[in-house]
């Protein structure tokens, strides 16, 4: 997949995984496995350029003894997740274009 | 492997980043670790899930953008003591101009092999141009009467056509390859700009 395109879709991804609530590293992880893998490191990138984005907010808060971070996303961000659907909208309109196009030729 | 071993191995492959991205990407990293032992999994499954050290080590200096890296280095640059910018100073005549010129020779020897390619599709744009003139002449000559020296002509067309597919392909792949040489010598200038640090 181009990598542009893929990171756009991850992004997105991860928006999702935070919507309803606020959410931590390895939880987003675990409940995006379904959908897709995603390395650690990866994660991490993505969370970082979200932030700067101002898509979502980051807080450390202490968890059985230790730190740990959670995300909770912004307004900015849930509009993010409406533009996809109305991108992809259009994109699986063309979509079933391109495979009708397939059928009858 | 215990989680303290493998974040000190992991911060001693990254000892070249910023501090604070240091920091903030092993805590990251230990974090996950944390939650997977509260998961259920035991340390060393923990930390073996991450994948090895080395792999991440590259991941992440893949994904950090050269002038991250190269822009922290010239700020820790700054940091030199007097006489060590003396000594730079003193130098200067001698190492300055060795450096032009390293720097110089690699980037024509790159510069040089887009030349290349340059030329190369330019071959194919020419034999292209060749077949459709020799193909069109062919035609009109073998209409006007002249049909050996038209026939030739197509010919010849022909080979050009199949010359130029042949050359279009060979161009496309060397093309990509010099992309692709590209892409590592990038990460091969970040690695080489991590590993001074180490050992400084």
């Amino acid at each position: 997949m181009d990598a542009q395109l893929k990171r756009g879709l991850l992004d997105v991804c991860v928006l999702v995984a935070i919507k309803s609530e606020e959410s931590y590293g390895y939880k987003i992880i675990k409940d995006l496995k379904p959908c897709v893998v995603l390395s650690e490191s990866t994660l991490y990138t993505i969370l970082k350029r979200l932030e700067g984005a101002r898509m979502l907010t980051v807080r450390t808060a202490e968890h059985g003894g230790r730190l740990r971070k959670y995300y909770r996303i912004t307004d900015a961000g849930r509009r993010r997740i409406e533009e996809f659907k109305e991108e992809w909208r259009q994109v699986m309109t063309i979509y079933q274009f391109v495979c009708k196009e397939d059928e009858e030729g | 492997m215990k989680k303290e071993e493998y974040l000190s191995a992991l911060e001693k492959r990254l000892s070249g980043l910023p501090e604070k991205e240091k920091k903030e990407r092993l805590r990251f990293f230990g974090e996950m670790i944390d939650d997977r032992i509260e998961d259920g999994c035991s340390e060393e499954d923990a930390v073996q899930e991450l994948g090895s050290v080395e792999e991440l080590a590259e991941q992440i200096i893949g994904e950090i953008s050269l002038p991250a890296i190269a822009g922290h280095r010239m700020r820790e640059k700054r940091a030199l003591s007097g006489w060590e910018i003396a000594l730079l100073i003193v130098g200067a005549p001698l190492w300055l101009p060795l450096l032009v010129a390293a720097v110089a020779v690699a980037l024509s020897l790159y510069v040089v092999l887009w030349a290349l390619l340059l030329s190369l599709w330019a071959v194919v744009l020419s034999i292209t141009i060749l077949f459709v003139a020799a193909v069109g002449s062919g035609i009109a000559l073998a209409v006007r009467g002249d049909v050996p020296a038209g026939l030739a002509l197509l010919g010849a067309g022909l080979f050009c056509a199949g010359l130029s597919i042949l050359l279009f392909l060979a161009s496309l792949g060397a093309t990509k390859g010099v992309l692709k040489l590209t892409k590592k010598m990038i990460f091969g200038i970040k690695k080489s700009l991590l590993k001074k640090e180490e050992r400084a």
